[in-house]
């Protein structure tokens, strides 16, 4: 090297010594700001991916019929969801993962953005009770959206499908609006009865969800358990309903549509409670499907989410006769022996009242005046007394008020009086002597519910007992399965003087015997009950009635109880636009006594429609 | 075989060592319940393998190597046409040869042979004789291979080969108008970049490395978790094969480009520590080479050399904390892969080759 060189390059090399212990210098620098100044931040984040809490879902309680048999059982689903910590925040990926789902993306985001300002809890699920074909689906997603997981919970499966459709209900995620109407009532996400008993019972139905702290790799794969509080289970509960009975109930209204209920005398239990159309609760269990099947329904004319054992209000026409006579007797306006006489028609207030026979009864006592169902005859009765009169017996005898049964949103049964009339109808304040006359054959401003029309009934065979008709039997013992009865609600027993009873009760069995419904009597039991049709619209002309399309038919009714000897049960039925109430609700009224008293014990409940995906089946067994 | 052995630097030697047992600690740990958990056996393989030609070359004389120097660059840029043309695409980019079931990366041999080349040609003139248009050649022989390295396309280690041109400020000097003009240079290129010739997605990618928080789920992703990694490990690390994020697989492609940070995880910015205090050890050895050197084309290959592990060493370990953009260079002794690790002991060996003629002087 040329020797003049050699100082000047190892000057240079120096510099590039003083630049490489620099940049070690520089590089230290960088490490103490991450790794000392900066460690806590780092170090919760680093324990924050990797250790999870995650909720443990608890399963609901079972629902059993009274003798055992399973109208709601749980079975395990996978669905896919995200966990709270995981949740997107960017709108894009929000957009993106519900166009790869199939959501409304407007409603996704929407749902993100509230479960992530609730905080911890259960996950948000996107797609419930997946399929094979769904897992796939998932799968494939899943490459592109890594905060994705698949989470096992139970669910519900309503057995029998339609058969108790409305007294069981269904379960769905809380929603926005209840959850703000009863603030700390419910976590966002939780799963809660909707509908039916499930909703009237979520607090015994429910468990509490438990959580687990997990180690977590990238993929969100689990890879240890720091300890976790286990989900308590809900408490398993029969029912008072006979699925037997609920099923004669079922078969027996066919396509019809209109109500069943029947009570247990002894304790107001509801032995049966069938609304049709009926719906199958395993529909609304696809929390996504919901908005499409809600707009469905509320569509269909025919209403079948409507339970019209307890919230149809219905008109009871000639049923309502015997809480007129009841009113009639206890006010003294009439005997049982005093004989009215029907014409066919009568003149009240310079108005034509029609009976339905129009060439008249002739001259009738009240048993009588049952038994055929003479309207002429309550006519007069009604035409002696005030409206007032007629409300305050109904008040009197439990009536007016909600019958209390275990079911949300019961609607009121409605006996119009002055102070209603004038609450209701503001226009035309004033009330007519004229509608009295209606109000007697239960026309007019009347409507019952099928389930106050029951307990009426029940009253009269209790021989005035006030009876609150109940679904909820008792809780299941988990270790022997025994149920554990729980007191019945109570019973109030009212002022029915025993001689007005035993007229009414005359008339009743008159009616089975040689009256309006002697086709449905029956050999062995001795069923007794009243006959109703409630008219939907009033035609002069009859033949031109006769031609009229089905839905401006008149109701057909039939309340009763049996056997009348030492009655056990009490019911109403319920046919919208079938005709006659001999010829269409009696005979439903027939079979279903016919079922309870003659041809138990129960028929088995029937198996649960379609297939049911279970992921955690094993594979089939390869042939050797 | 004593010869050869005398030959080795002790000193370098022992850095060497100490580093590449800090690298197969790191890797026995990344590699550990993964697909790749003979990792640090493999590559403890390549590293034996390394050694032995190292201590080959540290016993031949350096002159030898650069006389070779022009062939060899000619065999080079034939092999960078190759790989183009019948090199094995992983990936998105064609960067290696397959031969017996191994990949080889012409690039990483052809950094060394290109200096080697480079420090021959201007050091065989005195500083004073060499003219301007020996300095654009020089410079020409450096960007020629870079440009077809960025075909394939691997931009981190075509960047790689510009420390190479350290030797022209070390030869000639540093001057304050050179500075100014690269300044200029560098604003306006950029700035032009930025306005005409970057396309968005890598815009997003400058983004992404000013705020790598921004893009979690995205490209940002991989730097976030190694920051992180890097972060959480504090002063004295979580523990040889208990980082969470290593071992729960956060980080990602932890046994080559984020393989600095699992050591920072686990040993902490105690370990940090040791690793650099032994890379800025051998970057010394490196130039104390460079120094004892007998001719310039010698000091220029040492002095060149230790400008690509000063880059690799800045690139890489500034990158796995977010300092700097991701752009793929290996660690030394850290990340995993046979032509990176022969290619930088093939480099020592000629440095030490180097020393050890000046010391026999």
């Amino acid at each position: 090297m040329d020797p003049r060189q050699r100082p000047v390059l190892h000057r240079r090399l120096g510099a590039m010594r003083a630049m490489a212990w620099g940049l070690v210098a520089l590089l230290v620098l960088v490490y103490a700001w991450l790794q000392l100044v900066r460690h806590g931040e780092y170090q919760q984040i680093a324990l924050n991916q990797a250790v999870k809490v995650r909720p443990l879902a608890a399963p609901r309680g079972l629902v059993l019929d009274r003798n055992g048999h399973r109208l709601v059982d749980n079975r395990r689903a996978l669905h896919l969801v995200i966990q709270r910590e995981d949740l997107p925040t960017k709108p894009e990926v929000v957009a993106a993962l519900a166009e790869a789902l199939g959501l409304d993306p407007l409603a996704l985001a929407r749902k993100v953005q509230s479960y992530r300002q609730a905080g911890k809890g259960r996950p948000l699920v996107l797609q419930e009770n997946l399929d094979e074909s769904g897992i796939a689906l998932a799968e494939r997603v899943r490459a592109r959206f890594p905060f994705l997981g698949v989470e096992v919970a139970p669910r519900r499966v309503y057995l029998g499908d339609e058969l108790a459709g409305h007294a069981m209900g269904y379960v769905g995620e809380v929603d926005e609006e209840l959850m703000k109407a009863r603030p700390g009532a419910f976590h966002l996400g939780e799963i809660i009865g909707k509908e039916g008993f499930e909703a009237a019972g979520n607090d015994r139905l429910k468990g509490i969800d438990g959580q687990k702290r997990i180690l977590v790799d990238q993929l969100g794969t689990e890879v240890a358990n720091f300890g976790q509080i286990d989900a308590a289970p809900g408490r398993s509960l029969y029912l008072t309903l006979d699925a037997g009975l609920q099923k004669v109930a079922q078969e027996a209204m066919g396509e019809e549509a209109g109500a069943v209920v029947v009570l247990d005398l002894r304790d107001g239990g509801v032995l049966a409670l069938y609304s049709s159309p009926s719906y199958d609760p395993n529909l609304f269990l696809n929390r996504l499907s919901q908005d499409m099947v809600d707009r469905y329904l509320a569509n269909s004319r025919t209403k079948p989410m409507l339970n019209r054992a307890t919230q149809g209000v219905y008109a009871p026409g000639s049923t309502f006769k015997l809480l007129v006579g009841l009113a009639a007797l206890e006010k003294g306006v009439v005997t049982p022996q005093t004989q009215v006489y029907c014409a066919g028609r009568k003149n009240f207030y310079g108005r034509d009242f029609r009976c339905d026979k129009p060439t008249g009864h002739g001259s009738l006592s009240m048993v009588q005046a049952i038994a055929q169902s003479c309207d002429v005859y309550f006519y007069e009765l009604a035409s002696r007394m005030d409206v007032d009169d007629i409300h305050a017996t109904a008040e009197k005898y439990g009536l007016t008020e909600r019958t209390g049964i275990d079911l949300p949103q019961e609607k009121r049964t409605r006996i119009p009086s002055r102070a209603w009339k004038k609450k209701a109808v503001p226009r035309d304040p004033k009330w007519y002597a004229g509608e009295t006359i209606s109000v007697g054959i239960g026309q007019g401003a009347v409507g019952v519910t099928p389930i106050g029309l029951a307990r009426f009934y029940a009253l009269l065979a209790t021989r005035g007992k006030l009876i609150t008709p109940h679904l909820f039997l008792g809780l299941r013992d988990d270790e022997t399965s025994q149920l554990i009865p729980a007191p019945a609600p109570p019973v109030r027993d009212t002022p029915l003087d025993p001689a007005i009873w035993a007229v009414l009760d005359e008339g009743l069995y008159e009616v089975v015997r040689g009256g309006t419904a002697a086709a449905s009597a029956l050999k062995e039991i001795t069923m007794v009950g009243k006959t109703g049709t409630a008219q939907v619209a009033t035609f002069v002309d009859r033949a031109h009635y006769a031609r009229q399309a089905k839905a401006l038919k008149d109701h057909a009714l039939f309340a009763g109880y049996a056997p009348r000897e030492k009655p056990q049960i009490a019911f109403a039925v319920v046919v919208e636009n079938a005709g006659f109430g001999a010829s269409s609700a009696a005979p439903i009224a027939k079979k279903l006594v016919q079922y309870w008293f003659l041809d138990r014990p129960v028929r088995p409940l029937p198996p649960p429609r379609g297939k049911l995906v279970d992921p955690f089946a094993p594979p089939p067994e390869a042939p050797e | 075989m004593k010869e050869r052995f005398r030959a080795l630097d002790p000193r370098l030697l022992w850095v060497v060592l100490a580093l590449i047992g800090l690298g197969t600690l790191t890797l026995f740990s990344a590699g550990r319940n993964t697909p790749q958990s003979g990792i640090w056996l493999k590559q403890s393989l390549w590293n034996l393998m390394g050694l032995g030609i190292m201590a080959a070359l540290a016993g031949a004389d350096p002159r030898r190597f650069f006389r070779k120097g022009f062939p060899a660059y000619l065999v080079g840029l034939l092999a960078l046409l190759a790989v183009l043309v019948v090199g094995r695409r992983i990936g998105g980019s064609t960067r290696w040869f397959v031969v017996l079931g191994q990949t080889f990366q012409p690039s990483e041999l052809m950094k060394w042979v290109t200096l080697l080349y480079v420090s021959q040609r201007l050091g065989s003139r005195p500083p004073d004789q060499v003219t301007r248009l020996d300095l654009l050649g020089a410079v020409g022989l450096v960007v020629f291979p870079m440009l077809l390295i960025q075909r394939q396309p691997d931009l981190g280690m075509a960047l790689s080969f510009l420390p190479i041109l350290l030797l022209i400020p070390l030869m000639k000097g540093v001057r304050a108008r050179w500075i100014a003009a690269l300044v200029v240079f560098v604003l306006l290129g950029g700035a032009a970049a930025w306005n005409f010739a970057l396309k968005p997605y890598q815009k997003q990618r400058v983004m992404i490395f000013l705020d790598p928080s921004s893009d979690l789920q995205g490209k940002g992703y991989q730097v976030n978790q190694s920051r992180i990694a890097i972060g959480s490990g504090g002063l004295i690390g979580k523990g040889f094969t208990s980082g969470s994020q290593t071992q729960l697989n956060f980080l990602p492609v932890k046994t080559t480009d984020f393989a600095f940070s699992v050591w920072a995880e686990e040993r902490g910015f105690f370990g940090v520590l040791i690793a650099l205090a032994l890379f800025g050890l051998l970057l010394d050895r490196i130039l104390a080479a460079a120094r004892a050197a007998l001719s310039a084309t010698e000091a220029y290959f040492c002095a060149g050399a230790a400008g690509i592990f000063a880059l690799h060493l800045l690139v890489n370990v500034g990158m796995v904390a977010g300092a700097l953009p991701n752009k793929g260079m290996v660690l030394p002794f850290f990340s995993a892969g046979g032509s990176s690790t022969l290619s930088f002991f093939l480099a020592l060996g000629i440095i030490m080759g180097i020393q050890h003629r000046a010391r026999l002087k």
